[in-house]
């Protein structure tokens, strides 16, 4: 199954950092990063905690909640990577967890999210990986 | 040997918007101008500092330069590395190189061809990046080059401080006023508001007018202890330097796409300078979209927090206003060579040697470099007169 936004050439790699959360994005789960020892949630490729300086992260499933911090609608449609041929919205969200995680829409929409709107997360299959995006309706 | 560092000279190649060329010879031709103005040759050069573009090209620059391009025995020889940053943090080296007894006159160069094929080179940006870690997930959202990024940070900065585009109007407005005075600039026509909204959107809100120009070019300054009889012109005198890296988090509660207290780096700057902000003639502010002169404008505590739109929307960016910002037309409407482009501005200032864009007895400028997502900021307080 094809993604409706980008190229399956942009598949992202899932043995990294960030493999938990993909782990858990094909159970349509979203996973977090969080600092083992204060709690303090943690940027996703965080490796210590900035708080109380511990090492130890654990990645735990939080609620799929969150608001929009910012929204920008990307006009340039990519040549070879972009396979939509509308413009595409980019959202950062701001977790109820407390984490940023940047996504895009789960399906394509011409209605723009908006500073300050309540988010759902859902997720996208890029060749076969789950990334997270915010539900949008038809 | 009793002389301070100061810039004794300064190389920039035409800026070509024209596919082809390679940086490294690019870089040859900048650090040839570079030392003729100085009145100096490679035999007198110790001292050599390295700012490539960052990995989206196989043809960088680097510490073969040393070897390729004809030099001696050097004493200071580094790639120096802090994304945007990289030009000001150099000159900040040879400075701190020569004071220590390291050296006693060192070229920092930087050489981009970005521009090559068929391609835009926003493009060129759009397909690097790889596919792992965060980027890879970013990536795979949509998130391609540069652009979308801090159109997420202009988003988010209107809705803070209630600006528009209008703001960002201003500011692409006034580069492109300066850069008519500008030889070297790429970008001279005159531009109304109606034009400037007028042009593509490429994510909003950011049109193709609000994005640096890239070009095929190379800048390289002389930083040195001497005071050659060839010299074209009076030595620029580094009296401030500073940087500041912000340890801003992406987590509720925070602004973290723009802020963070960089004016503390111009705050030690200044101390070092003896100088106040009131003090500087030119601000020449890294600025590879319209957005980031006013989240830096800001930020660096010379305009109210929140004002930067309005200050732009009243002129005062422009020539003849209050605060002569970018004087060369910026990144925006002159060219972008990173953080050259601010550092080879403020010397052209210092020096009066600016022609028809210069502000007239101009003695202290403002240099500012930027990296990454206004992560890594590195500044410059240059003078007429040393400290």
């Amino acid at each position: 199954m094809t993604d409706w936004l980008v190229s399956d050439v942009l598949v992202p790699n899932t043995d990294g950092a960030l493999e938990p959360l993909y782990e858990a994005a094909l159970r349509g789960e979203l996973a977090v990063p969080f600092c083992d020892s204060c709690g303090t949630p943690l940027e996703l490729e965080q490796v210590r905690c900035d708080a109380c300086g511990s090492a130890a992260t654990t990645w735990r499933v939080v609620q799929p909640h969150g608001t929009v911090h910012s929204v920008t609608t990307v006009h340039r449609l990519e040549p070879g990577l972009i396979v939509a041929t509308v413009p595409y919205h980019v959202v950062d969200v701001e977790l109820a967890s407390g984490h940023r995680v940047l996504m895009t829409t789960s399906i394509a929409t011409d209605r723009s999210p908006a500073i300050g709107d309540p988010a759902n997360i859902t997720f996208r299959r890029v060749a076969g990986v789950a990334v997270p995006a915010l539900e949008v309706s038809p | 040997m009793t002389d301070q560092p100061a810039i004794i000279g300064l190389g920039l190649t035409p800026m070509s918007l024209a596919p082809g060329g390679h940086a490294s010879h690019l870089a040859s031709e900048a650090i040839s101008l570079a030392l003729g103005d100085a009145g100096l040759t490679r035999a007198d050069v110790d001292g050599l500092l390295v700012n490539s573009s960052q990995g989206i090209r196989p043809d960088r620059v680097g510490v073969q330069l040393a070897r390729s391009d004809g030099f001696g025995d050097l004493r200071l020889l580094e790639h120096i590395e802090i994304k945007g940053a990289t030009a000001v943090a150099m000159v900040q080296r040879a400075v701190l190189a020569i004071r220590a007894g390291l050296a006693s006159t060192v070229v920092c160069v930087f050489a981009d061809a970005p521009i090559q094929g068929s391609g835009s080179s926003g493009s060129g940006y759009a397909q690097s990046g790889g596919n792992d870690g965060l980027r890879g997930l970013e990536r795979a959202s949509g998130l391609l080059g540069s652009v979308p990024t801090y159109a997420l940070m202009a988003n988010r900065y209107l809705h803070v401080t209630g600006g528009s585009e209008d703001d960002l109007c201003a500011v692409v407005m006034a580069a492109r006023q300066w850069a008519q005075g500008n030889p070297l600039a790429t970008v001279t026509t005159p531009l109304d508001a109606d034009t400037f909204f007028a042009a593509r959107m490429v994510a909003t809100p950011l049109r193709v007018l609000d994005c640096a120009r890239p070009v095929n070019g190379g800048c390289a300054v002389v930083v040195s202890s001497q005071r050659p009889a060839g010299a074209a012109h009076d030595p620029v005198f580094v009296t401030g330097m500073s940087q500041i890296h912000p340890a801003r988090h992406r987590r509720s509660g925070d602004e973290s796409w723009f802020g963070g207290g960089a004016g503390r780096a111009l705050d030690e700057a200044l101390l070092q300078a003896r100088r106040a902000r009131t003090d500087i003639d030119v601000h020449q502010i890294y600025d590879p979209f319209s957005v980031v002169t006013l989240c830096l404008l800001e930020d660096y505590g010379l305009v109210e927090p929140g004002t930067a739109g309005k200050v732009a929307r009243s002129g005062a960016l422009a020539p003849g206003g209050d605060l002569a910002v970018n004087t060369g037309g910026g990144q925006l409407s002159g060219f972008y060579l990173q953080g050259m482009t601010p550092l080879a501005e403020g010397i052209i200032q210092v020096r009066r040697a600016g022609g028809a864009r210069q502000v007239a007895k101009a003695s202290t400028a403002l240099v500012t470099g930027l990296g990454g997502r206004i992560d890594h900021h590195a500044v410059l307080i240059l003078d007429r007169q040393a400290a």
